[in-house]
């Protein structure tokens, strides 16, 4: 693992795009260890990263992140384990976007509240919201204004 | 056994009218309910018999070990086909087997993620809102208790992106659709007609069916829930909307200019709260189709039945101990 020279990543074309490269590289290492299941070692981090890093600089990147209180470390062996330490929601919104993101086929476990709609589906849904939109009108909620339920949802 | 061996293997085409019929003119407990019986008992006949297939098929292979006996003229003579009809049960059973393996593993597999995933959020946080643009609502079921792992509840799983386009009221709306999904344990019926599916293809129609009529069950307790139908149907409507940014131009649209779930969805619950009686009225299209299914559901068990103490006999005649 210690093939690659230490400068290689940072150094080579100068301190100017290391500096820029920095924080893109920080975030790398963080993803990386948002995909570990577990506390993992740079080792991990570094083949998680396509070896692109050298070990050394997946080091100091993770050593930068301890200073920043952005990962957690503790010692397993003779080296560092180490754990992000974003803020639990955030972690779980990643966790679940890669399981729906790699589970296309989970209807029958994970019951969506809305199916997606083909072009035609859609403009069914709109008139029919519309209509939805003009008997509410009529009847107790005046104050929604000239905007129908469609409108807004085309808006935001 | 004859013929009745093979029964149960098409009897499942007299289930497809009452599941393309049950939409409009039951209540969509009821429909799920139904449909899920009809897909299981099915299917667990059209396996019985592949099963029996196979055995008279297994017998005629060389080197097996079965008693020779089983492969005597007379057990050859209780199928009709029996070469053909034997050799291609096997290939049928393992492919069904197989089917149901992968989904049964995948359905603990997506369970399992999930619940992983959420595991970093406090236990009492439900629904668990995830800072995630990416408009989705899901029910996650619960998992029973392991050896070294407590039983985990549902949870609701619902994105930032997701609830900051909806009102509060649509808010409670969707919240009452997941907990229903949850409360009515709508992912055993999704299962069930999952593995129905898999062990005969033509019972793939129920499992769309059981699909939407289970979305519609708990688009039905989310509007008692909230005691607004309309409302429930502007949230359901507002997110398919929202959702929509997938481009998903499906094949299947081309052909059928019938509206897809949500529309139906939408439409149903703009119309009146549907009848919450067990049976369609005999004489209507759905009470016909529901009798078809019935008799031919019956039919089944006992083809199944019948071959299965016909095989019986004839391979305890054919053994000589």
């Amino acid at each position: 693992m210690g093939g690659t020279p230490f400068g290689k990543a940072l150094g080579g074309a100068g301190r100017e795009r290391a500096r820029r490269g920095q924080g893109q590289l920080e975030a790398q290492v963080l993803a990386a260890l948002h995909q570990a299941p577990g506390p993992a070692t740079a080792a991990w981090v570094q083949e998680r990263l396509g070896g692109d890093l050298a070990y050394t600089t997946v080091m100091t990147i993770l050593s930068r992140l301890h200073a920043k209180g952005a990962v957690t470390r503790e010692r397993s062996g003779r080296a560092y384990a180490w754990t992000p330490a974003a803020d639990e929601a955030g972690l779980a919104a990643l966790r679940m976007r890669r399981v729906l993101d790699g589970e296309p086929d989970r209807d029958a476990v994970l019951t969506s509240f809305v199916s997606a709609l083909s072009a035609h589906d859609e403009e069914v849904l709109r008139s029919l919201l519309d209509r939805a939109g003009d008997g509410g009108r009529a009847g107790p909620g005046p104050g929604r204004g000239g905007a129908g339920p469609s409108d807004e949802a085309r808006g935001g | 056994m004859g013929v009745f061996v093979f029964l149960p293997l098409v009897l499942p085409l007299t289930a497809l009218p009452i599941a393309r019929l049950a939409e409009q003119h039951l209540h969509p407990r009821v429909t799920t309910r139904l449909l899920t019986l009809l897909a299981v008992v099915l299917g667990v006949c059209s396996t019985l018999c592949l099963g029996l297939l196979m055995v008279v098929g297994t017998a005629q292979l060389p080197g097996n070990p079965l008693p020779d006996g089983w492969s005597d003229p007379e057990v050859r003579a209780a199928v009709p086909y029996a070469e053909v009809a034997g050799l291609a049960a096997i290939f049928a059973l393992a492919g069904a087997l197989t089917g149901c393996a992968t989904a049964l593993r995948r359905n603990h597999r997506i369970r399992a993620r999930a619940h992983r995933a959420l595991d970093v959020l406090p236990a009492g946080a439900d629904p668990a809102v995830l800072p995630d643009d990416h408009p989705y609502a899901y029910a996650v079921p619960g998992t029973p208790a392991r050896p070294g792992r407590p039983a985990r509840p549902g949870r609701i799983a619902v994105s930032r992106g997701m609830l900051r386009s909806l009102d509060a009221d649509e808010r409670r709306a969707l919240f009452a659709h997941e907990r229903a999904h949850l409360r009515c344990r709508h992912h055993r019926y999704l299962l069930a007609v999952r593995l129905a599916g898999c062990v005969n293809p033509l019972l793939l129609p129920l499992r769309s069916a059981v699909a939407f009529s289970a979305e519609r069950w708990a688009d039905e307790e989310a509007a008692r829930v909230v005691g607004d139908r309309r409302l429930t149907a502007r949230a359901v409507g507002r997110a398919a909307l929202i959702a929509r940014p997938v481009p998903a131009p499906l094949p299947a649209q081309f052909a059928s200019p019938e509206a897809g779930p949500v529309p139906r969805r939408v439409a149903a619950l703009l119309g009146p709260v549907p009848s919450a009686r067990t049976w369609p009225p005999a004489l209507t299209p759905a009470g016909l189709a529901a009798l078809v299914a019935a008799a031919g559901t019956a039919a089944s068990a006992l083809s199944s039945l019948n071959a299965a103490v016909a095989l019986f006999l004839v391979l305890k005649a054919a053994t000589p101990w």
